[in-house]
Parts: C-alpha cells; structure tokens; sequence
C-alpha cells in the first residue's frame, strides 16, 4: 500500500518531468499523457482496492525525515481515510476524462506542452493535498496547485485580461495562503507532534481536557476558515472565481468547476476536530457558507455569460457544503462533492452548446421559450418580486446581484488599498530621510535594550517592521522591476536577520533559507537587466513586454527565479520558510504574523512583475532599436 | 474616405457628435450576434482603397498585422509552392523602378523575423494610451469590466434570469434608473459629479465629460475612436443592433450614442475618485514622438515592401496553377446528349469535391452550381422554430413568408423527460439545485465519461441535421394577398413563382435538355459544442441550412401551373422529368432527400441509382477530406473515413467539425465543361453560366452581384481572420464563453471576438479570390458597368477577374486601368492524373489543379 500511494503521487510529477524533458511534438505528448494517466489510474484504483479490502482502515505511512534538529522535524506523511478515498477518485477519474478530453481538444493549439505540463503538475499537487498526512505536506500540494492555476489562467499569456485575471486569482490565492501557513504554525505550536490528521481527533476526544484555550483555537480555526474559503471562492472570496474562467474550456472545467474549488472543502474534512470542538467557530462555518449560498445564488440570476453561471451555481452548492459541514453531516456532504463536482465539470465542458440549445432546441420544443414567452420568465425581476417590492427595492435588488454582492470592492478597500497606500509613502520618502528613521528606530531599540539590559532579540522588532516595509514598497514600485526585485530579496534576508536576532542557534536554518532566496534574487537580477537591456522601462510601465514570446530561455528562467523568491516546494526556501516559522514560534510568536505578511506580498509582487515583463502580445514597439533601423533600411 | 471628405468638420473645428459617430461607426467591426453569420470583408471600412494600401490604413488603426511572417513566404518558396517566374511577376507589378527592383530580388531572401509585426496604432499606442500612461492608471481594467457587465445584461437573450431592461426602455434610460434609484450605488456612478450629469441628455454629457477629459475639440474625434477600438467587439454589436434592431431576437433599444456617453461617465468616474479633480487633461500632456493621429496616420500608411512582393508572388502562384490548367484545356465542341441525371448543387467550394466524386462515380450525371438560396428568397418558419429566418443573402430583403406544417400528428414528447435530459441548461431554484446536485451528479459523471469515450454513439442529444423530420410540407402557394402582420405575404404566387424558377434557370444556362431526375442539393453543417455553428452552414442562406430553398424550389419547378407558365416563355419541362430536394450534410457527408411521398404519384425511377451513386461520392468525399485532419485515418479506406468523420461531428471535444471554407481560392463562373475535367481540391467556388445566351452581360451582372459580396466575403473574411487572428479573427475556440447568446469573449469579462475562430483558418493559405469568367472581355465590360458599388471590389483589387474566352481559352486580367493579357510560359503545364483518388494519395496540404487524362468512351 506504501508503494501504492507513493507511486499515485510520483506517477503524475513524473508524466510532468517526461512532457517537460520532451521535444514539442504534440503525439509524443499525448503518448506521455496517455501512458502517465493510465498508469496512474492503476496505481489509484489498485490502492482504493487493497485499501477497501483491508476494511477501509484509516491508514498512515511515514516516509521519512527530511529535516530534523533537536526540536524540530519535519516527516513526510502521507494519510488516506474515507474521505480522501472520495478525493482520490474524484481526481483520477476527472483527470483521465479530462486529459482524453483535451488530447484532442487542443490538437494543434500553440502551447500544447505547456498545458499538458501544468495539468500534469495540477494534478501532482492535488494528490498530494489529498493524500497529505501533516499540514505542511498539505501546504505544499496547495502552492503547487496554486502556481498551477495561475499559469493556466494565464495560459493566452499575449491577451492583457487573462494575465490580470491569473494576477487577481493567484493574490487572492496568496492571501489566504497566510491563513495556512500561519494555521499550519499554530498548529505546530498547539499540537507540537501531534499535528498529524490522524492524530488530531484523538487529541479532541479527550472531553475533559481541551488541548488548547478557547482563544488560541478560534484563531486557528479562523485562519483556517479563511484558507479554505479563498480556495473555494466562499463569502468574501466569490468574486475570482468566474473571473478565473480564461483558459482553454477544460481546465476550467477541472478546476474551477470540478476540484481545485472544492479543495477548501477538503481541508475543512481534515481539520475538523480542530474548528468543530467549540460552537462559535461551527457557527462561524455555518454562517460564512450561508452568506455564501445568499450571495452567490443572487449573483447567479443576473449572469449573463455561460460559465460565469455555472461558476456562481458551483460557488452556492460548495456553500451548502460548508454549511453541511458544520451540521456534522459529513456523508452527506461527500456525496455532494461528488454530485457536484462531475455535474459543474460536465456543464463547463459542453457549455459551448448553450447557444444552438437555447435557440434551436428549447426554441423549438419547450412551449416555455424564454423569448416567446416572454410574459412569464425573462423579464427584469421575477413577477412575484415586482409585485411586492417597490421601485427603489427592485433596481437595489438588481444591483446587488449585477455587482455581486460588491465582494470584490469590499476586498479591495479592506486588504489591498491599505497596503498600496502605505507603500506608496514609503516609496516617495527621500532616502536619507529612511536611513535617518531607521537608524533613529535602531537606536532607540539598542538604548531600550542596552537601559532594559534585556536580550538582543527585541532588536528583531524593528528588523522585522523594516522588513514588512520593504515588502510594502515592493508592492508599490511601478517604474522599476529591478527594483521590485531588490525590495523582495532584501525583505526577505530581513526576515533571515529578524531570527538571528532571535535565535542566534538557527544559523544553519536561516543559511538553508537563505540559499533558496539569494541565488534565486541573483538569477533574478541578471535576467532581468539581460531582459531591459534596450529598454526604456520607465517611459510604459504599464506595457505588457512579451519576453515570453521573445526572449523564451530568459523569461523561464525569470520564472524559476520568482518561484525561488516566493519559497515554492521546488525550492529550499520552502521548508526553510517553515523552519523560520518554527524558531519564531518556539520564542516569539508575534513574529509569525509580520513574516507571512511578508512572504505572501512579496509572492504577489514578484508575480506582478513576471506578468508585466514576460505575458503580452509583441508588435513593432518589442523589436529591438538596431533592428528596427535595419529593417527601415531595407524597405 | 470619411475622414477627408468631411472637410466642414476640420475647417470650423466645431465638434459634431453625430457626425463624429457616423465617421467612428464606420470603423467598427459589422459582425451581428451569433445566430446569424453572414461572412463580409472584414476591413469593409478602408474598401475604397487598393487592397495593400487599404491593409495598411487598418493596420495602422487596430494595430494588427498585414502579412504572415517573411518566413512562411520563403518556406513556400523553397517547397516549389512559390514559382520563381510569379514572384518575377510580383516584383514586376510592384510599381517601383527598375533600380529598387534590382536591390528588392536580393533582399527578399533577408532573414527578418520581426518585419510583419503589427504597426504603432491608433488603438493601442495613440494619444489616449499615452495619456493614461502618463496619468499611471489603467483605466481599460476599470472600466470595461463593468461596462461590458452592463452591456451584456441589458442585450442578453436569454442566458441570465433576470433580464436588465424593463419593457421598451433604452440604454441610457436603464443605466440611470439603476444609478438613480437605488440604495446600493451603481459603482463607480456613484461619484457625486458624475451622478449630477445623469440627469442631462447623453449629447450633453459626452461634450462635459469630453471637455474634462480631452479638452481640445479637434481630437474629440480620435479621442472616441481610440476608447471605443480599446473594445471592437462591443463597440461593433452595439453598431449592428442600432443599425439593424431586428438581428436580435428579443427587441432593444441601443446606440452608440448612448454607448458613448455611459462609457465616458464610466471614465470620469473613475477619474474623479481615483485622481481627483485636478487631473491633467489629453491636451496637457505631451505625447511620445511617434503618436499616430488619425488626420495623418490613418491615411498615410507605410506598406511593406518585401511582404507585399512576396503576398503577391503567392497569390500569383496559385492563381496561376488555375490559369494554366484552363488555358490548356480544349474547349469542349461536343454536342451535349440528355444526361441520366441532373444535381444541382450549392456554388459553395465545400460542394467542389462532390461534383467531381460524384460524376466520377456515373460520368453520365451532369452537375449545375448555383446560389444556394437557388434564387428563392423568403423567410422561412418551420414547424419547430420559434421565429422565421430569412433564407437568403443578406443584401436581399425577402418579401415572402414560407412556413412548414405537417399532417401527422406531432409526437407529444414527454415534457417530464425533456427536462431531465437537458436539466443541466435549464434553470432551477436553489433549492431544486440542491437537491439536482446531491442525486444526479454521479449520473452526470456516466455521461460525461460516455461522451468523451465513445462519442460517434448516439445519446439524445441535438438532433442532426440529415434527420430532420422529411415528412411535413411547405406552405408554399398564396391562397389570399393579405399580408400578415408583420408586412410578408404568406407564399408566392404562381406568376412569382415562375419568374425565381426562370431566373435561376436562365443563370445556370439549365433551359433545356433536362434530364428525367434534377436533384436540387442544398447544404447544411451539423456540430455539436459549436457556438459558430452558424458559419458552417450556407452562406447564400445567412448562415442557415438551405433546405426549405431546395424544397421549395423542387416543389414549384414538379407543379404543373408553373411548368404552364415556363413553357410559354421557351423553358420546357418534359413531362418525365422529377425535381427532387435533398441536403447535403458538409460535415458529415450524409444526404437527406425530401418529400418523397410526392413521388408516388409520379415515380422517377432512375432515383435509386443516383442514390447509390451518391452514397459512393459522399464516401470519397469523406476520406477526402480526411486527408486534411492530422489525427484522421488516412489510408483505411473509405467507409472507416466516412465513419471517422460522422464522429467527429458528433464529439464534444472536436473544436474542428469541418474545416469548412478553408480552401476557398477561385471562383469560376462558366460552363461545368471548362473544368469538368480539373481536379481543384476543394478550392473554387463553382457558379454554372452558359456565355452564349448573354450578349448584353445581364446575366453576368445578376450572377456576379451574388459571387463578389458573398464569395468574396468569404474569401476575404477567411484572409483576414488567418492573417492575425487575434485582431481580425476570434482567436482561439478553446477559451470561449458564450455570452449573452449574442456573441463569444475570452473568460467572463472579455469584449466579444469578432472574426473566424483559429481552429477554422488555421490551414488556410491567405490569398485573394480569382474570379474567373468565361466570357469575352467586351461582355465583361459591359457586365463591370452594370454592377454599381461592387465595381469598388474590383478595382481595388479585393478580388482579382480573370476572362477567359469561352472559345479560345484567352485570359486577360482585368485591372482598373483596363485588360492585361496573361501570358504564361509556354513551358509550363498543369499536372496530370487518371483519378482523384490517384492525386490525393499521401498529401496533407493544398495541391495544385490538375487535369484528368480520361479515356472519353
């Protein structure tokens, strides 16, 4: 069974090495696929078998260590129970219809590879969220299915509003990665050992003694909740995900109808002891899925696009999920998952046909044409409606629903402007004037510090306040990416320093953090003054370059840069990221809360810069000057 | 032309909105909502120029490109594709002197891999652009999500619940209800300023909110022009549907105007919150060196040399691979025997390759092409429609109303049924939703996993075209002259009905020497998860199966009344002689005939023979056609061809039904004689002419009316969408929503895409139509005289004529400065075969004309 469930996970993230390592010949690709796929439903359906067969046991394999210090580990876990079976199956029998489905649907389609090779890795994180056995393994397959969405949102890279789409889902992606990493770190905290799936309950079951204080567990269970509502477009998160409907047909099915939306469901599943124990943070459940299911139902009358109204009808049933969820009805809500999940990756599929349905079909067969009859259906507000309500009730009613219950204004104004606005200050602060209120600020500690004689440690409050505004300025520098660059690589060796300051023994950790990130910024830095070489970057900060069309090698490798940057699991920042976490949590666990900050904006704004440079279409303004005059010449 | 010719505007600089708002519309793409598609040139606006310099006048304007890559030139020349004698001619014909010439042949071979990438243009790079660079703020992303919102809701048909406009109320009116009268503001009109302006007429608003945001007059003008190309797609529907409210099925009331005005409030919204009053207007700011305007820009384009020459050696190599086929044919001198059997078929270049497999099966069935509304016009409600269309081209209003009824009862289908089978369109309440999705979605599951796997099986699903019920009739003959309420006479008259059969049988040259059998073959295209559907189907039709045209058509030319008045006017139908109407499925390569019943009275015997001929010719065509489908078989057989291609008509995941007009390249208006004997793959539009009865070129002007605008159309529509797809073509299919059932967008709040999808030019070889005529040149003359605006085409070279003499084979070219004899080198010569299926054997791409070596019996 070890070999099984390791060979479920290995088998996709090898079809993605093979398409990736092969030449851009599409039935070679399909081939892979084909194989991988195959191969891969064998390993699953063997498994759930041997697993049903030994009476459905809830099962746990330890891997092995990859990390350990004297207070610290770190194992690899993997978990199935009933409810990752469901998963399980889920994911393997929509992946193979889809990956049949697209092998012919893309024939011929520019970035054939590409997209075999993100829904290849998709599916790689997926089984890992599904099969995790510790949180941390379950952050990891949530990131790669996060990078993963982003790239095939943003699949027609040369088409301006795909890429600012991919760059809103992936910030709200990034956001409520704070709540399960910072979960993930409480948990740690609360739990130490114990943070295993199958050990948490155990840990519950012991009525008299709680294993952590009420308070401590409402902020787990709220960072929680927020993860999983992000993840699943729940109240206040609705809006990206109709948005999010720009790449090719299916993966929007796969993802945003099928599985990717229905993963914040999963980690309710997994985490329930831990938010299920008191009524408030149940309640709090129940009421964030019922705010979902009265929005997202209202939003859903006025869509007038095809996928954006099966995307509101997905988002109003996950939101009876949820509020299913925190009734305790737990088969039911599986079985709505499956229901679910096939019926919205179906609609999307054939959605297409809605046309020659609605104007051929229903026109011709159903007596209730919407268009004839236009006396009963489609009209501006139900009849019942118009009838009760007066005017001014009827056109707020319409509003609401047309903007969507504002959600997305109202994320706007709360998370981002703030932010923006901050960082905009810092950036139009002279720099002698920095220098001078930073070292003002250092000596005040150092004095605070040296008249306390307490330790060095408070000297990692401002160091960490510098590096939240670093990461503040990064966010708001528009005229200059190298820039950008700089302010993430520096906040992020802050953050290294913060935990020197409070740990001097974790040198060795900060050094395996810091060995993701700076080789990553350096890459980074030389990339992108290769890439701006004859550019004025400054005169259009706000053109989309298209290096990805022009200069392909380059642009990967800015790729792999800002995957670097932001700790993805490719690289040693990832975990280093988690060992930060750790030895902040052991001493001072106010400093969780600035370093995931930071983490996270930086992450959006390294994306930011990546679109901007890499995505867009090329035209006479991309070629290069000399060549230009070159060409003007032999005309 | 709009810009120049209105020299009052530019003289007084006075702002006129209307004016400017006829100029701009002109612009704008033309494309109606989906359940039409009627194929045009999509750059009609700068049709008055010569084809290059009007290319370059809209590359300059929407930032598009005007030529494939210099690489694909030069590759076609290395395959042998480009002759070296026709790019000769191109450098010829390309108006420089002789020393530029001389330095042109060495440079054309240059590597340059970024030459026809799109100009610096007024829609992406003009003074609005630079505008909001300089202000830093990017507006586009603010405004048209929620302008595409309002748009979309208020002209949807049908997809939301709640439909945005209450009955009879405008664009404007609408918008300021919900701005107005609400508790929860209609962001961003909320901002104080701008929700003051509201209560103004839209004509005031545009000039307060211009003023502010432009403040020069002189460039309100380019001003508009640039915010409206920022969505050509919206901007283009709302242009349709002001100029033809009847394209939508669900009335609206929109304009422009009030687009305009609503945008601009959307704009100063924005404005205002984001930078406060104090923002720096267009014409306080400087704008970058090589800012395009629309005076100078637009109209002094720069075009590409090297891509021009090479465009055009291409386009002069293929069309010679006609021209040297049909000088060398022998004019046919002998004396034409009364044939088994008749087939009338569409002029479509989809029914090319049937009248060739088909007369190579029986060689004693003789072919006619034609319009495929086969000269009947009429709007045409069948039984199961919910609205008539009009079956005919688009430049024709019909005056006529046909509608279908049967006498069978209809089959009462179970209601309860119908709803589960297409419950996952139907609208449910929550609630019901709820309970759908806990029960059925594991069914969904089994049904999804059937369509992807074994998708040639039939599940109920949209019905095909070759099974629609044959077994109703058409109300065809006018019992009273009343006219129904909408303004259209219920049938034609007897009198009416003679003349249509007269006039398409005087164009084809079909007056006598019927045959005992005359099937009239219309066309269809089935497919499913295709919101394009309409462009697959008969473009004489507006993009509608032209069955009821060969049904009515069949039906009058069998009445004997109408056979009365025909004879008194020379046309004699024999007695024996059969119409029968058929359709020709073009994607499946099935053949429904109608009405058969009627032949119990009257038999035709020699029916079932054609049948079987047919069912033959359909499967050569079928594998012949696989020929262009990578992943089809190749060398099975036919009948496994035949089946491959049912299938994929039927899969949900096949972006690619057929490849439709992929091949358009030449239309041939003249006797089947002239190219009977021509293998032409599938490229020519086919119209059947006989050029001795037409001294006056009457004729030629009726025919040549239908064949520039909707073969041309075609031809051009094609160039364009392959030339930059994501300009003037719809980009990819993969990504489409369907919206508002008007049109497609990428994602959910995307502008909509105008144009021809990727997956239906991508093999395309983007050259212009050749038209050829068998016709002496003084006749063609006088036909060139009799045409009006279509002239235009012509001289602008959007199409290239040929004539070719009907005895001697003699072509000139015709130019607007008058006839240029062709002259091909005596060496070359068109290739030859025994048998299509000889040719075709091992080629996945276009192959040149061959003649057929047949032994004459």
């Amino acid at each position: 069974m070890n070999g099984l469930i390791l060979s479920s996970l290995v088998l996709p993230f090898l079809g993605f090495l093979f398409i990736f390592l092969s030449e851009k010949n599409e039935h070679r690709i399909a081939n892979i696929s084909f194989w991988f796929t195959h191969a891969m439903g064998i390993s699953i359906i063997t498994l759930l078998l041997i697993w049903g067969v030994s009476g459905f046991p809830n099962y746990e394999f330890e891997w092995f260590t990859l990390y350990q210090t004297a207070d610290y580990r770190f194992p690899i876990i993997f978990y199935l129970d009933k409810i990752g079976a469901v998963y399980l199956f889920c994911v393997w029998a929509i992946f193979s219809i889809i990956v049949k489905y697209c092998r012919f649907y893309l024939h011929r389609e520019e970035g054939y590879k590409r997209f075999f090779m993100t829904i290849f890795s998709f599916a790689f994180g997926l089984n890992i969220v599904v099969l995790s056995g510790t949180i941390d393994i379950l952050f990891a397959g949530w990131e790669i299915v996060g990078i993963s969405s982003f790239l095939l949102i943003a699949f027609y890279r040369h088409r301006v509003q795909p890429v600012r789409n991919a760059l809103r889902a992936y910030t709200i992606y990034r956001f409520c990665d704070i709540g399960l990493l910072l979960g993930a770190w409480m948990s740690h905290l609360l739990f130490h050992e114990s943070q295993h799936f199958s050990e948490l309950a155990d840990l519950f079951n012991n009525l008299s003694m709680p294993p952590a204080g009420y308070a401590s567990l409402w902020l787990v269970s709220t960072l929680i909740l927020i993860a999983a509502s992000g993840k699943s477009a729940q109240f206040p998160f609705c809006f990206w995900l109709p948005r999010a409907m720009e790449g090719p047909t299916p993966s929007s099915a796969i993802f945003y109808g099928a599985l990717s939306v229905h993963l914040g469901v999963f980690l309710l599943f997994r985490t329930e002891p831990i938010w299920s124990y008191y009524y408030l943070t149940r309640l709090s459940v129940f009421n964030i899925g019922l705010l979902t299911v009265i929005i997202a139902s209202l939003s859903e009358k006025t869509q007038s696009n095809i996928k954006g109204k099966v995307a509101y009808a997905s988002i109003t049933q996950v939101g009876f999920m949820f509020m299913e969820l925190a009734l305790g009805l737990n088969d039911l809500v599986l079985i709505h998952f499956i229901g679910n999940a096939f019926l919205r990756c179906y609609q999307l599929l054939v959605s297409p046909s809605i046309v020659v349905h609605m104007l051929r079909v229903e026109g011709s067969t159903d007596s209730d044409f919407y268009i004839q009859d236009s006396h009963s259906r489609f009209q501006f507000l139900p009849k019942s409606i118009r009838n009760v309500l007066p005017e001014v009730l009827q056109n707020t009613l319409y509003v609401f629903s047309l903007q969507e219950g504002n959600l997305e204004l109202l994320v706007r104004s709360i998370l981002w402007n703030p932010l923006k606005k901050i960082g905009i200050w810092i950036n139009k602060t002279p720099l002698t004037l920095k220098l001078i209120y930073s070292c003002s600020t250092f000596a005040l500690f150092g004095l605070i510090i040296l008249i306390t004689r307490s330790g060095t440690e408070y000297i990692a409050i401002p160091v960490s306040a510098l590096m939240v505004m670093t990461s503040l300025s990064a966010f708001s520098i528009k005229h200059n990416p190298i820039g950008v660059w700089n302010a993430i690589g520096l906040s992020s060796i802050l953050a290294g320093v913060a935990i020197w300051f409070i740990n001097p023994d974790a040198l060795y950790d900060i050094g395996l953090f810091a060995s993701g990130i700076i080789p990553a910024w350096m890459l980074g830095i030389v990339v992108l003054i290769k890439l701006l070489k004859n550019d004025n970057f400054a005169t259009t900060p706000f053109a989309y370059r298209a290096f990805a069309e022009t200069q392909p090698r380059l642009s990967l490798l800015l790729f792999l840069s800002f995957l670097g940057l932001v700790g993805f699991p490719i690289s040693p920042a990832f975990l280093g990221e988690d060992l930060l976490l750790s030895h902040a949590s052991n001493k001072d666990p106010w400093f969780a809360m600035p370093i995931t900050i930071a983490f996270v904006i930086n992450g959006i704004s390294a994306a930011r810069v990546f679109q901007r440079l890499c995505m867009g279409r090329v035209n006479e303004l991309n070629i290069e000057e000399d060549k230009l005059k070159q060409v003007s010449k032999s005309n | 032309m709009v810009f120049h010719n209105d020299a009052e505007t530019v003289l007084n600089n006075a702002f006129n909105i209307d004016a400017s708002i006829a100029h701009i519309a002109h612009w704008l793409p033309a494309q109606g909502p989906l359940k039409d598609f009627i194929h045009h040139n999509t750059l009609h606006a700068v049709q008055n120029h010569p084809f290059h310099e009007g290319v370059a006048i809209a590359a300059k304007i929407f930032g598009a490109r005007s030529y494939l890559s210099l690489n694909y030139y030069q590759n076609l020349y290395q395959e042998g594709r480009i002759k070296q004698n026709a790019l000769t001619w191109a450098i010829e014909h390309s108006g420089c002197d002789h020393q530029i010439q001389e330095k042109l042949k060495i440079s054309l071979f240059d590597d340059d891999p970024t030459g026809h990438y799109p100009p610096v243009s007024l829609a992406n790079q003009g003074i609005r652009t630079s505008w909001l660079t300089e202000l830093e703020f990017d507006l586009n992303s603010q405004v048209h999500p929620v302008l595409f919102r309002l748009l979309s809701n208020f002209l949807d048909q049908g997809i939301s619940r709640w439909s945005l406009p209450k009955e009879g109320e405008c664009f404007w009116a609408c918008i300021t209800r919900l701005a107005q009268n609400s508790l929860i503001p209609l962001y961003p009109l909320n901002e104080p300023f701008v929700h003051n302006l509201l209560n103004q007429s839209p004509d005031e608003v545009i000039k307060i909110c211009l003023d502010k945001i432009v403040g020069d007059e002189k460039i309100y003008e380019q001003y508009l022009l640039e915010m409206l190309l920022g969505h050509p797609g919206w901007s283009g529907m709302v242009s349709v549907i002001e100029q033809n409210p009847k394209s939508l099925l669900a009335y609206r009331e929109i304009s422009l105007k009030e687009l305009i005005a609503i945008e601009l409030c959307l704009e100063l919204a924005f404005l205002l919150k984001k930078k406060g009053h104090q923002f720096s207007a267009i014409t306080d700011i400087s704008h970058p060196e090589n800012t395009p305007y629309l005076k100078e820009g637009a109209t002094s384009p720069k075009i590409p040399l090297r891509l021009k020459v090479w465009h055009e050696a291409m386009e002069w190599s293929l069309h010679s691979e006609l021209l040297i086929a049909l000088k060398q044919s022998k004019p046919n001198t002998k004396k034409s025997i009364i044939p088994e059997a008749q087939a009338l078929f569409c002029i479509d270049d989809r029914e090319c390759s049937i009248r060739r497999n088909l007369e190579e099966v029986n060689p004693n069935i003789e072919t006619f092409g034609a319009a495929g509304f086969f000269g009947i016009d009429f709007f045409y409600q069948g039984l199961d429609d919910a609205y008539p269309v009009a079956q005919c081209p688009n430049i024709i209003t019909p005056k006529h109303l046909i509608t279908e009824s049967t006498e069978k009862p209809k089959p009462i289908a179970n209601p309860q049924l119908k709803k589960i089978k297409h419950m996952h369109f139907s609208a449910h309440s929550m609630l019901r939703g709820l309970f759908y999705t806990q029960t059925l979605g594991l069914a969904y599951a089994a049904r999804m996993a059937w369509d992807v796997f074994s998708p040639g099986s039939k599940l109920p699903k949209i019905r095909a075209l070759s099974e629609v019920d044959t077994h109703s009739q058409l109300h065809l003959l006018r019992e009273s002259d009343e006219p129904t309420p909408e303004g259209h006479l219920l049938g034609f008259s007897l009198t009416e009905m003679a003349d249509k059969l007269t006039g398409l049988l005087t164009n084809i040259g079909l007056t006598n020497h019927f045959a005992p059998l005359v099937v009239v073959i219309a066309h269809g295209s089935s497919s499913v998860n295709n919101p394009h559907f309409a462009a697959y189907d008969c473009g004489a039709c507006s993009g509608k199966p032209g069955a009821p045209n060969a049904r009515a058509f069949a039906w009058m030319a069998n009445h004997e009344p109408v056979r009365e008045i025909l004879r008194e006017r020379g046309i004699n139908i024999p007695n024996s002689t059969r119409f029968i109407a058929a359709l020709h499925n073009t994607s499946r390569d099935e053949i429904t005939y109608f009405d058969l019943h009627l032949l119990e009275q009257h038999p035709a015997p020699s029916l079932t023979t054609f049948q079987e001929n047919m069912t033959e010719a359909l499967d050569r065509n079928a594998a012949e056609r696989c020929r262009w489908f990578e992943l089809a078989p190749k060398k099975q057989g036919n009948i496994i061809a035949h089946n491959h291609v049912r299938e994929r008509a039927s899969s949900i995941f096949e972006p690619r039904p057929e490849y439709n007009h992929s091949n358009n390249l030449y239309a041939i208006v003249g006797r089947r004689q002239l190219t009977r004997d021509l293998f032409m793959d599938r490229r020519a539009f086919l119209h059947s002419y006989d050029p001795n009865t037409d001294s006056e070129g009457e004729i030629m002007a009726k025919i040549l009316s239908a064949v520039i605008p909707v073969c041309g159309g075609i031809n051009l529509e094609y160039l364009f969408s392959r030339i930059d797809n994501s300009v003037y073509g719809a980009g990819t299919k993969l990504p489409h929503n369907v919206i508002g059932l008007l049109g497609v967008a990428n994602g959910v709040e995307g502008d909509l895409r105008t144009g021809l999808p990727h997956q239906m030019i991508e093999v395309h070889q983007p050259a212009r139509l050749l038209i050829v005529i068998e016709q002496t040149k003084d006749i063609v003359d006088k036909t060139i005289g009799k045409i009006g605006p279509l002239k235009e085409w012509l001289d602008n070279e959007w199409v290239r004529v040929v004539s070719c003499h009907p005895d001697t084979h003699e072509l000139s070219l015709y130019s607007a400065n008058g006839w240029e004899s062709i002259k091909l080198s005596d060496t070359s010569k068109a290739p030859s075969a025994e048998s299509s299926a000889s040719i075709l054997a091992g080629k996945t791409t276009t192959i040149p004309v061959h003649e057929f070596i047949r032994s004459r019996a």
